[in-house]
């Protein structure tokens, strides 16, 4: 068990390397001309303009003092008219001064808000984490409960409202629930944008506690929401196939209710093909959910890789392409290792 | 599983209970909505204009905006610069008020602000666009005999200069540099044009590292300045307060100036990026301004009961345009008679109304109509003529073929056809409807027009490698300045003049209004060039913003304005509450 744990992980560090490397080296493909930001930049006219020399020493300065000069990678090819010159830089390259710093977990810093990428992704995921994780734990628990309600006699409308649900993308949902119970004109029950702290500082615990699930209740109650049917639907169908089976049938003329043989016999077997799903939601719990973290004004993970995107704001972007890149294949270290543990079958195969 | 329910009944009450308690604010408060975070309030870097407005409670500038008289007032200034020339030089003696000082007591003083310009010219700061936009100033002369008084000694001759000068927050020399080591060296060591070398200061280099371990970005309280707020709660892309000071320096003046008012206790500003979501905000009292309202929400909520119970609605004409620019080197559009066919395509009354509500304003180019001065009002506004393009496209030489489309013979007799495309920010959904309305009329005419919408960083690299057809763009103006040669000069071509245009008559025209101080003079020439602009046809203005803001009732004295942001915050008056 150990030594297939650490073999798969081991597997998993070359491909978020590669994955991490290639982001960096395309992002530093790109041009850095937007670096000049809003005051030099070309949405003002009136105001004195600056020469094309002005503008190339100011962006060269500000290339230098980021570490953006010098060649990006080990070697470099240019194209001339007697044909391709390849250039070998050695280690003098922006990639390797990045990696070696990276590898001491040192990410650089933001372009915009001059903060370490750690410190900035840090406080990202200190609000991404709980609401992602609580939303992956609620929706995991509700789907069991509910797929053994509909396959327990549970009314057969909640399956087609689960199907509605399904259909409806996450910003109408959470538009929806945001206009339905945080509107004055309906109900306004609950708030209407962010995580209450302004009110909650300095507060006794259970006073900051209830303060939290007061405010997370909207965006948790968007993300569940979405994430419920096909969890439910799958669990539904594979419990369903499951209690067809023969040793199903013997558990019944047993005398077992159909609750006991579902939860005691089918919802082991039954879980097998929701497992690939349910460890999908790793990588999410710190991608955050953008668009709830838009709509309620949350500063998540989320909303931070959105701007950075929109920014160019690289390093924070490399950051977070590496921290999902690792999530998304400790998943699959995660769902391999739950096979191994639920069926015995693939443990031969290992 | 009945603990679970157990569980959830638990979680659903206690999130009930806290419903029971409303969000709590202050009276004294002024809650504002801001659409991001500003990222940074380091004094030196202001990345966008929200990091402005903030940094703008923090630090003063030498001189201000007057919003409502729309003209540059002394604000750390006592009064407007003295103007004088020598040589190539120009000469603004400043002098700073009597009774300014820094929190600690201290006097605001000459060597203040020479200690500031050197921070801004200094190797190793985040400072590259402060040193490229100030770079005119090159030196600071103190007056010996007056600790308050100084002479910036600018290179070159501009009547902006007067203004410009003046627009960068003055940074306290105590706070950084206690034992004044800056002092030993002289600006123009670091202003001029080669790079300086921190080895060749040691005393720079310490202070560079002391500067930048002060963290300005977030902690801009490190830094004390001299404004009457500061900022006492910044929560990352949630909030940010700023309190007022209770020992502030303007308020021991005799006269209260409107540029020194500074009423809200405390300042809030609420980080929302959905508007949605900012307008739910705004109706349950969770804020007190929503700047920048969206037209069709601003119309909604105006016409609603509950709406003008509870809000005042504001508007403002702005400086901020829309405009369509051709690309004058690339056949089709190098020829002006085109152009102009072009711009009897957009039908700019049903934009306004389309995009904006009706709340933007026609122009008949890049001068606001509010500048009666300066404004060409003998020239018509663009109308919607297709039959005056079809005219102007066959005085151009063109010819409308069977199929319906046209062109025109080149001079080595190949035949040239004409097919356009139309490049804009992707994503804007008002350019995304001006694009549509210029290729539908376009279409019905028989000229096919490709949509091509571009990412915003991918969208200036093709404008500036004059890799398009037309392009849609945001332009703000302003109405103190009227330097056109970034945007039509030949000589910005590849830089910011996307249209490529420059004629040598236009070039001078643009040369000429920059240096002209007499404002007569300035406005005749300002007159011929919106001519020329007609005449030519770079660019279409399509219509100016009006901006559109909503405020709680028990908010007065916003002083709404068309400059951004579109009100003063310091100068709002919150009514006592009942």
């Amino acid at each position: 068990m150990g030594r297939f744990l650490l073999y798969r992980l081991l597997r998993t560090i070359p491909a978020t390397w590669a994955i991490v490397s290639f982001v960096f080296l395309l992002s530093r493909a790109l041009p850095t001309n937007d670096l000049l930001g809003q005051a030099l930049s070309d949405d003002s006219v009136g105001n004195r303009g600056l020469t094309a020399a002005e503008r190339e020493a100011a962006l060269l300065r500000i290339q230098e003092r980021l570490g953006l000069t010098g060649p990006v990678f080990y070697f470099s090819c240019t194209h001339s008219t007697t044909g391709a010159v390849w250039q070998w830089h050695g280690s003098d390259n922006q990639y390797h001064k990045w990696l070696k710093k990276a590898v001491k977990g040192d990410l650089g810093q933001s372009y915009r808000s001059g903060q370490p990428v750690t410190a900035v992704l840090g406080e990202a995921l200190r609000f991404t984490l709980p609401l992602t994780t609580s939303a992956a734990l609620l929706a995991t628990v509700l789907s069991v409960v509910l797929a053994l309600w509909l396959v327990c006699g549970g009314p057969a409308f909640l399956l087609s409202m689960l199907y509605a649900i399904d259909a409806l993308p996450l910003f109408v949902v959470a538009l929806g629930l945001l206009l339905l119970l945080a509107n004055p004109d309906i109900l306004p029950l609950f708030p209407a944008y962010g995580m209450g702290q302004q009110t909650a500082d300095n507060a006794p615990w259970h006073v900051q506690i209830s303060t939290y699930l007061y405010y997370s209740t909207l965006p948790l109650a968007s993300l569940v929401l979405v994430k419920l049917p096909s969890l439910v639907v799958q669990l539904y169908d594979a419990l369903r196939h499951e209690l067809g089976a023969n040793y199903a049938t013997t558990a019944r003329a047993k005398g077992l209710s159909a609750y006991q043989v579902a939860t005691r016999h089918a919802l082991r077997n039954a879980l097998l093909p929701v497992i690939a799903l349910l460890t999908d939601l790793l990588p999410a719990l710190v991608a955050g959910a953008v668009v709830v973290e838009v709509i309620f004004a949350l500063p998540g993970m989320g909303r931070l890789m959105a701007e950075a995107a929109a920014t160019h704001d690289f390093p924070v972007l490399v950051g977070g392409v590496l921290l999902m890149a690792i999530m998304r294949l400790i998943g699959l270290v995660v769902a391999d290792t739950l096979y191994f543990l639920t069926d015995p079958r693939i443990r031969l195969q290992a | 599983m009945r603990r679970l329910l157990w569980g959830l009944w638990l979680y659903t009450f206690l999130g009930l209970l806290s419903a029971c308690n409303p969000q709590s604010s202050t009276s004294d408060a002024v809650r504002v909505r801001w659409v991001r975070d500003p990222e940074s309030l380091n004094p030196l870097t202001i990345p966008n204009d929200i990091a402005n407005q903030a940094v703008g409670l923090l630090y003063q500038n030498l001189l201000t905006v007057d919003n409502q008289k729309q003209e540059y007032v002394p604000w750390l200034a006592e009064k407007l610069p003295m103007v004088q020339h020598q040589d190539s030089l120009t000469l603004l003696t400043y002098r700073l008020r009597s009774a300014a000082t820094w929190d600690n007591g201290q006097p605001i003083v000459a060597q203040d602000v020479a200690f500031t310009l050197k921070v801004m010219n200094s190797p190793g700061l985040p400072n590259e666009e402060a040193r490229a936009r100030f770079s005119f100033i090159q030196d600071v002369r103190l007056d010996s005999t007056d600790a308050r008084q100084f002479t910036l000694v600018c290179q070159g001759r501009a009547p902006e200069y007067a203004y410009v000068s003046g627009e960068y927050p003055i940074l306290p020399e105590y706070a950084l540099d206690p034992q004044r080591q800056l002092r030993t060296i002289p600006l123009a060591a670091l202003t001029q044009p080669t790079p300086v070398s921190l080895s060749k200061y040691p005393v720079l280099a310490a202070f560079v590292q002391r500067y930048n371990a002060a963290n300005l970005d977030k902690s801009p309280m490190n830094l004390p300045g001299s404004g009457p707020y500061q900022l006492t709660a910044w929560r990352n892309g949630q909030a940010l307060t700023f309190r007022r000071k209770t020992n502030w320096w303007a308020d021991r003046l005799p006269v209260q100036q409107p540029q020194l008012l500074a009423r809200p206790k405390q300042i809030d500003f609420q980080i929302i990026p959905d508007n949605a979501t900012a307008l739910l905000a705004l109706r349950r009292g969770d804020i007190d301004i929503y700047p920048m309202v969206p037209a069709n929400e601003f119309n909604r909520l105006r016409k609603s009961e509950s709406g003008r119970q509870a809000l005042r609605f504001y508007t403002a004409d702005s400086y901020e345009m829309v405009l369509a620019g051709f690309n004058s080197s690339r056949v089709p559009l190098d020829d002006r008679l085109t152009r102009q066919a072009l711009s009897y395509l957009f039908n700019i009354p049903a934009l306004i109304k389309a995009t904006q509500n009706g709340m933007a304003y026609p122009s008949v180019g890049l001068i606001n109509p509010q500048e009666k001065a300066v404004y060409n009002d003998s020239l018509p506004l663009l109308t919607y003529a297709p039959q005056q393009a079809e005219v102007l496209l066959r005085q151009a030489g063109w010819a409308r073929q069977s199929t319906g489309n046209w062109t025109r013979r080149l001079a080595g007799g190949q035949t040239q056809a004409l097919e356009l495309s139309i490049t804009y920010r992707a994503g804007d959904a008002a350019f995304e409807t001006i694009a549509l309305q210029l290729r539908n009329a376009a279409a019905r005419l028989g000229i096919p027009i490709q949509l091509r919408p571009t990412e915003s960083t991918l969208l200036l690299g093709k404008l500036r490698a004059g890799n398009f057809d037309i392009y849609l763009r945001t332009l703000s103006g302003n109405p103190f300045a009227y330097d056109f040669s970034p945007l039509l000069h030949s000589a910005s071509t590849g830089i910011s003049n996307f249209t490529r245009f420059g004629t040598p008559t236009s070039d001078r025209l643009i040369k000429a209004i920059v240096r002209e101080e007499d404002l007569g003079r300035k406005a005749q020439l300002l007159r011929k060039f919106q001519v020329i602009l007609r005449t030519e046809s770079p660019l279409v203005v399509l219509f100016f913003y009006r901006y559109r803001l909503v405020a709680n009732r028990r908010l007065t004295n916003l002083r709404v304005s068309g400059l951004r942001p579109g009100y003063e915050v310091m100068a709002i008056e919150p009514l006592p509450e009942g």
